[in-house]
């Protein structure tokens, strides 16, 4: 399985080559965009971008060399008619400074560069919510080369439609991103921190109640706070264990490195890792981790999990499950 | 008035032995036999008669209608002269199966709303007399309920009028579209042109997981929250209001099973029903969802 890595800077391509990087994934706003639109919402993440045009064919050559493929996103939840032609366009400087591959989100803007684009591969963003192998079957018929799986997939879920879909190469999430909804009917928009930031964990407080206008009874009430407060302790773990990494720079948070000798036996084709806005330093450590376990498994694949769950050395939080992309796996383990 | 028809979405048939006990479906009537403690459009729409009724959902797949049921809800349908609509949500293998068994049971030329590209593409392969129609979460927009200003909706136009999208929509044989109000509505964002336009009303979707936060209720630590986790149906059950404190402009907000459903502002609805007097020939009123 390869290893896909964020890069929001020429200079990472290096660093996170060395520790094990497969591929990289990127993202752009050109000037013209921002110009044009008056926006920077050319892909999901504002602030992850290269810096520019230059920049990125930098990031191309330096990957190159490395023997590295580079993924340029166009991630967006949608795009309106003049921002599709636009990514055409963008798609064309990105396959003449020598790119390999567009990470889209918007099923138009993925049928408009499979018929008019340059010849790229193309990959199914999560955005897109793959969830069967009919959808999966569709997206392979529009031409593109690979489906980037959401993330709440269980292991027999991904095994069952990678069998049934041939022909088109299947990547899913292994670590650090930590959507609480489905990133392809998520409706919101990240806000700035001031204004309440991603709606997942702006600070609602949620008052029950029941349907048929009873009032809830003081079991049913003591069941629903102990119900909240284990979703809040999940959302803790989910978005890394309130954004903390180990002594050695380990990120906790989502993560699927029990999981990878069964997404690997399910014929998976690449593992990705989450966050272009990171740190150089946490994307390093990051690929290191996922690294270390795909060499464990070459060389004792039995012993995977253990191995796994030792690296970030709190099993107590492996054992919660609430860190787990693949709860499965440690059901299993 | 003329202009819109009016459907009526319910997502647990249970609720059709309430409505079997009204003399007449206007919305009124339906809305007094529903419980509903909301009045949509400020009762502009009262005295219309719902003339479809819209069975499933596109909040998960554990609410897709038992079989038993949609039989029920076809029958309904049929003794009161309503058509029928399936709406069906983003779908797991597994859920793509217990679909199929319920596409099975359609009569030829019901419509089947699909929230999944999956599902567009299996109801064009195997079950090509049934309607396909893009459901509300595939005609995708900004929809936060915490929006300051129209700036922010504008952040990401949504692409419902781009070409690209009706020629997707077109290869699978689409011809009507569903779709929400987004926050700060304006004409431009109603679709003009070939596609017939269905609106739901008077709450829209803002978001939606696959983990299920009530419907962990009963489940044990191990299993809370995980994809496909177990549930007992809580959704049908609890509903809660969300609230934050910077919150004084934001849309009335609530978490309903696996999705934060927004309630229009006055404003929205008046949008809507401008729209309904042009691009917009249905509005779909939530029975039950809310």
């Amino acid at each position: 399985m390869k290893i896909v890595a964020p890069v929001s800077a020429a200079a990472e391509v290096g660093p996170l080559s060395d520790a094990g990087a497969d591929e990289f994934y990127c993202g752009l706003v050109p000037r013209s965009w921002v110009e044009r639109f008056g926006t920077a919402g050319a892909n999901r993440r504002i602030f992850g971008n290269l810096a520019s045009e230059g920049e990125l064919g930098e990031v191309i050559g330096l990957a190159h060399a490395r023997g590295r493929r580079v993924s340029l996103v166009m991630n967006a939840p949608h795009y309106s008619e003049a921002q599709g032609e636009a990514l055409l366009e963008l798609a064309g400087q990105f396959a003449t400074l020598g790119g390999d591959a567009l990470i889209v989100g918007d099923i138009g803007v993925l049928a408009l560069l499979a018929g008019h684009g340059p010849k790229l591969r193309l990959h199914v963003s999560s955005l897109l919510s793959c969830r069967n192998a009919e959808a999966a079957a569709l997206y392979r018929d529009l031409g593109a080369h690979r489906v980037v799986l959401p993330r709440d997939l269980t292991l027999a879920e991904i095994a069952a439609m990678i069998a049934a879909t041939p022909g088109i190469e299947f990547e899913a999430f292994i670590l650090n991103d930590g959507c609480v909804f489905e990133e392809g009917q998520c409706h919101t928009i990240h806000l700035p921190s001031r204004l309440g930031g991603p709606i997942c964990i702006d600070d609602y407080a949620v008052e029950h109640a029941r349907l048929d206008g009873t009032a809830l009874s003081d079991a049913e009430a003591a069941a629903l706070a102990a119900n909240d407060a284990s979703y809040q302790q999940w959302l803790w773990y989910r978005f890394s264990c309130g954004f903390s990494v180990t002594d050695q720079g380990y990120p906790f948070g989502p993560c699927g490195l029990c999981a990878m000798p069964a997404l690997a036996a399910s014929g998976l084709t690449a593992v990705k890792i989450a966050g272009r806005e990171g740190a150089t330093a946490r994307k390093a450590k990051s690929v290191e981790m996922v690294w270390r376990v795909r060499e464990r498994m070459a060389a004792d694949h039995a012993a995977v999990a253990d191995f796994a769950q030792s690296l970030r050395g709190r099993p107590d939080l492996c054992s919660s499950g609430f860190m787990c992309y693949y709860r499965d796996a440690l059901a299993a383990h | 008035m003329t202009g819109p028809t009016v459907a009526l979405a319910l997502v647990d048939l249970r609720h059709l032995a309430a409505l079997a006990r009204a003399d007449a479906l206007t919305v009124a009537a339906c809305g007094a036999a529903l419980g509903w403690r909301h009045d949509p459009f400020g009762g502009a729409l009262a005295a219309r008669t719902v003339t479809r009724l819209q069975v499933g959902g596109e909040a998960c797949e554990r609410l897709l209608p038992a079989p038993r049921l949609l039989a029920a809800a076809l029958e309904f349908a049929q003794a009161r002269g309503l058509a029928l609509s399936l709406a069906t949500p983003l779908l797991s293998d597994q859920g793509m199966a217990e679909l199929r068994g319920l596409l099975d049971r359609l009569p030829a030329g019901t419509e089947a709303i699909a929230n999944d590209w999956g599902t567009l593409r299996l109801l064009a392969r195997a079950f090509p007399a049934l309607v396909p129609v893009a459901g509300r979460l595939m005609c995708k927009m900004v929809k936060d309920p915490r929006l300051p200003s129209v700036a922010w909706a504008r952040l990401y136009p949504h692409g419902i009028h781009a070409a690209p999208f009706a020629a997707m929509l077109a290869r699978f044989g689409v011809r009507r579209i569903e779709m929400d109000v987004p926050p700060f509505a304006a004409m431009a964002d109603f679709p003009e042109g070939g596609l017939q336009v269905g609106v739901h009303a008077p709450f829209g979707v803002s978001a939606k997981g696959r983990s299920c936060r009530i419907g962990s209720l009963h489940q044990p630590d191990a299993q809370k929250f995980a994809a496909g986790h177990r549930c007992a149906r809580e959704c049908l059950a609890y509903t809660a209001a969300m609230t934050r404190p910077q919150g004084a402009t934001d849309l009335p907000t609530h978490l309903r099973g696996t999705t934060i459903l927004h309630t229009h502002s006055a404003a929205m609805a008046e949008a809507l029903l401008a729209a309904a007097r042009g691009t917009v020939d249905r509005i779909i009123l939530s029975g039950d969802w809310h």
